[in-house]
């Protein structure tokens, strides 16, 4: 090609670029909702309740008010004539679900420990601080329910008043719509049982466990006369908070702005509901016409966000003798908490998790039945691995189990069930767009020699040495498209992304999301360095401002190198088959954006690499210069491009873990851990890295450490990091993460999003690796957490039997 | 929490007793004791000032006696409350057996314990009262032996 010699590659695709987010964030020079301060700006504190389910007979807050600094206390009476109750129509997802109806601060009972029941404002947040302590609050104490199985028995108390029971959900998937399809779906999964060679049946349960971003939650609301509402929220959904806003405030559209801070410490799911929080100091703000910002405590934080998982699921599975698994058939119980939290209302992330459970096995048929309890408890929030944690660790586990029974090594069980033929619809009905599971299980595969490590455990053995190999794979969404968001959470899926040239050549992007760390200003930089040829360094990327973005969903469900990215390519394209037609017309030749190259910072026309341009005179010359036009081309470069792919996409992984155990004591050590991933095209490999490796670590220490603890009373006993241990450092294995990806098609630059799912198919790879260490002993693990004095009693017994 | 202990007393079955009956012996027994009084001759109430780790509490609340079979047993229930620091409710057994010439006192506590005290971890709570119950007994010795000094 003649201009291979002017026209330089694109580095940018691919590069393993330092983010340009680091410097600022560990200089100490993030702006985070803490650092945002405002004239007159007061600071709000929540009184919570200490009971897990009582009424409230009275509320006293005198002596708090008599507190000098104090402006004002108010409590969920106060509430009744300005703020609308939840839910609103915009925060409930098309699923038939028996929502709570309630008071952003609760008026009549309390329904968990923690419960917001008062707020206090003040001039100084310590101020408001000690006086939260002086609101006293008469409360008569009713029965607790903690357990989700007796929530759900006939008899239990009654949480959510506007209902009969405590069943929020409930789902049958059995392979048809109708009642007579269901039926005749559940006889053929029976057949299909009394026909196999095998069948398993086990209680799987996974522990209340999630994730705790370092930064805890905020909001700080201004009210002005002119502007209403300015609401800046730690939150992956900006605009979803904006609606919100205005439908429980009954504030007009024009007057909502919601900010998410350009820096937020992780979110991982926690930040995506709307918060009962938000709209009390919204409606705090207009009241007292001034600031008021509310900064969560960790204490607050642990205590309210941040839990999932919870689930028990009886899990059976049939199969043939020679390792083809046939069906499926399960039945879960999840733990919902009370149901009061905005989008999600607890019950989608189990609905999620039971839909997901085939996960990359092919199965001939599969009876699904879900229900959801209420308890005295928080509800459960959205956390990275959303509702699929615990199935995952169940159908995972469970394939294992058949393995073991069929004496076939678990790899080749899983090897031999993989999903072949893509585009595939799973028997629960989900759909899986592309992809090569059997070059990604090869690729992971390759990684170990699996007859060497097996004599090398039989030789470990003989010394008392317990060494084991485990395995599991998984799928995500990559991102949702709106056919499956409209009905799952009530919002549209696509991307949506604004790209704005600069007279000077510099590309301002504006997109609708909030990423909480996900490096979106690097990765948006190198895809419009890519599309203009231009430097990475040259791009701003603004989001999370509802006044200047297009509308989004939020930074949720690895949407960004789905769904936004692509957006923010094709607003590129859309620019760049502008700047050609008008540069064809300047150089007199035919041509459009094919004919052009734009690359090194330059537009050249390729026919005749003499033709060329800067970017910077490029655009220039149209949006200051628009005279000598060709006919219908107006001047200015600014592109808005929602894009919508045209099937769900989902992207893929496999873990494989080697562990040895100290049956003496209990403790494991991983000695091992290899990913292979199947992420589609990648932007920049050092945050696909990072996402697999903090997702990794984050399904380890759900696996092995964190708990939230209830008592029989529904006290909430870990709401610190001494009573909730996380990993650190000293925790964390060597990962290694390799890749074997496949570009995808329904993508412009091929890329898939990432990372949301990816702690779902740890706790398996662990706990089947701890298993087959432990043969000899006919351990089974069944139950998260995984601790070393669970482990050292089975091995007690177990020994005991021998 | 549980906690389930036994303690020998130097001084006879009736008269530890009468000392754990005696309103007076209690008030100057019960660590950060402020107030007790008796509502009846079954029921008190009073207020304990008390600090479990970070927290400094001054609980409100009353206790009641029941099963009474003197000198041998009797059940203890109360519930305190501490504002923001938290709630408690309890019962205890208590058993009196003599040993010796003196008691030994076998109790068990069963407490429920709410609010920011619960969330202070079962480690700091266990310990915390155990010392508590130490020094409740260390104060009710020596009132006894006090008391037998003046007999004497």
């Amino acid at each position: 090609m003649a201009s291979s010699e002017q026209v330089a590659e694109k580095p940018w695709l691919g590069a393993r670029m330092a983010r340009k987010e680091d410097l600022r964030l560990v200089t100490g020079k993030g702006q985070y909702i803490g650092d945002i301060v405002l004239p007159r700006m007061a600071h709000a504190v929540f009184v919570r309740s200490d009971y897990a389910h009582a009424r409230i007979r009275s509320i006293d807050t005198a002596a708090a008010l008599a507190v000098p600094g104090v402006i004002a206390v108010i409590t969920g009476q106060d509430l009744v004539d300005d703020v609308r109750t939840m839910p609103q129509p915009v925060l409930l997802p098309n699923l038939p679900a028996k929502y709570p109806t309630f008071s952003a601060l609760a008026i009549d009972k309390v329904k968990f420990h923690g419960t917001p029941v008062a707020l206090v404002i003040a001039r100084h947040k310590y101020i408001a601080e000690d006086a939260s302590e002086l609101v006293e609050v008469d409360y008569e104490e009713l029965p607790v329910v903690t357990d989700p199985e007796a929530a759900l028995e006939a008899g239990a108390p009654v949480i959510n008043e506007d209902h009969d029971d405590n069943e929020i959900f409930a789902m049958t998937f059995t392979g048809g719509e109708t009642e007579q399809e269901q039926i005749a779906n559940a006889k053929a999964v029976d057949e299909v049982f009394a026909n196999a060679d095998v069948t398993i049946k086990k209680r799987f349960r996974v522990h209340r466990t999630g994730l705790t971003p370092m930064e805890p939650r905020g909001v700080l609301c201004d009210w002005s006369e002119a502007d209403g509402l300015t609401a800046w929220i730690t939150t992956q959904r900006p605009h979803i908070d904006r609606l919100a806003l205005i439908d429980l405030l009954d504030i007009p559209a024009d007057k909502v702005r919601v900010i998410a801070p350009r820096d937020q410490g992780g979110g991982f799911g926690v930040k995506a509901p709307f918060f009962r929080e938000n709209v009390v100091i919204a409606h705090v703000a207009r009241k007292l016409r001034r600031p008021v910002r509310w900064v969560e405590s960790r204490h607050e934080s642990l205590m309210n966000v941040g839990q999932e998982r919870d689930q028990i699921n009886d899990l059976e599975i049939a199969a043939s003798n020679d390792g083809t698994l046939l069906a499926f058939r399960n039945h879960g119980v999840a733990d919902n908490g009370t149901g009061e939290t905005g989008v999600y209302w607890g019950f989608v992330m189990p609905f999620l998790g039971a839909v997901e459970l085939p996960n990359t096995y092919t199965w001939q048929k599969a009876d699904v039945h879900l229900r959801v309890a209420v308890t005295n408890k928080a509800c459960i929030t959205p956390s990275r691995a959303f509702g699929h944690f615990p199935t995952r660790f169940a159908i995972e586990r469970a394939i294992d189990m058949v393995a073991h029974k069929l004496g076939m090594e678990p790899a080749e069980v899983r090897r031999k069930n993989l999903i072949t033929e893509l585009p595939y619809t799973s028997v629960t009905g989900e759909f899986y767009d592309s992809g090569d599971l059997i070059k990604l299980w090869d690729n992971l595969m390759a990684q170990v020699d699996l007859k060497e490590f097996r004599t090398e455990q039989a030789a470990a053995r003989e010394e008392g040495r317990y060494i084991g190999i485990g395995y599991a794979t998984g799928v995500e969404l990559s991102g949702m498209a709106s056919e499956v968001l409209v009905p799952m959470e009530n919002q549209p899926g696509y991307g949506a992304a604004t790209v704005r040239i600069d007279p000077r050549g510099a590309v301002l992007v504006f997109g609708g999301d909030a990423p909480q760390g996900q490096g979106h200003e690097t990765s948006v930089s190198q895809v419009v360095a890519n599309a203009f040829g231009t430097n990475p360094k040259d791009t701003v990327t603004v989001e999370g401002d509802t006044g200047t973005t297009p509308f989004g969903s939020g930074t949720i469900g690895a949407r960004g190198a789905s769904y936004f990215m692509s957006a923010v390519h094709n607003a590129c394209v859309e620019i760049k088959q502008k700047i050609c037609r008008i540069l064809a017309h300047d150089f007199g030749v035919e041509g459009s954006y094919e004919d052009f190259e734009f690359a090194n910072s330059e537009v050249v026309y390729l026919a005749d690499p003499s033709l060329r341009k800067t970017f910077r005179q490029a655009v220039e010359r149209i949006i200051m210069h628009p005279i000598n036009m060709p006919v219908g081309e107006v001047g200015g470069l600014e592109a808005t491009v929602y894009f919508e792919a045209p099937e769900q996409m989902v992207c893929f992984n496999a873990d494989l873990c080697i562990v040895e155990v100290d049956i003496n004591s209990g403790e494991f050590d991983i000695l091992k851990w290899v990913s292979s991933e199947d992420v589609g095209n990648v932007i920049n490999p050092l945050i696909v890295d990072g996402q697999m490796q903090g997702a990794i670590v984050q399904g380890l220490s759900n696996t092995i450490f964190e708990e939230f603890i209830y008592d029989e009373q529904g006290q909430q006993l870990t709401a610190d990091f001494e009573n909730y241990k996380i990993a650190n450092a000293a925790d964390t294995p060597n990962i290694d993460i390799t890749y074997a990806s496949t570009p995808c098609p329904h993508t412009p630059l091929g890329t898939r999003g990432i990372g949301e799912g990816r702690p779902a198919s740890v706790p398996g790879a662990l706990t089947n690796a701890i298993c087959d260490a432990l043969i000899p002993f006919g351990i089974e693990i069944t139950e998260l957490p995984l601790r070393p004095d669970t482990l050292w009693e089975k091995l007690q017994a177990a020994r005991g039997d021998r | 929490m549980e906690m389930n202990e036994e303690i020998r007393i130097n001084a006879p079955r009736e008269r530890v007793f009468a000392a754990l009956n005696d309103i007076e012996v209690l008030r100057q027994s019960i660590p950060g004791c402020e107030k007790l009084d008796a509502l009846s001759a079954t029921e008190y109430e009073g207020t304990i000032v008390s600090k479990v780790g970070p927290l400094k509490a001054r609980f409100t609340g009353g206790v009641t006696l029941s099963d009474i079979i003197a000198p041998q047993s009797y059940t203890l229930t109360g519930e305190g409350k501490g504002g923001p620091a938290g709630h408690a409710r309890m019962r205890t057994e208590i058993i009196l057996e003599e040993h010796e010439g003196a008691t030994l006192m076998k109790y068990a506590v069963k407490a429920e314990i709410g609010g920011k005290l619960a969330q202070l971890g079962g480690a700091l709570i266990d310990r915390t009262a155990k010392k508590l119950a130490g020094v409740f007994f260390k104060n009710f010795e020596a009132l006894l032996s006090d008391a037998d000094q003046t007999v004497e």
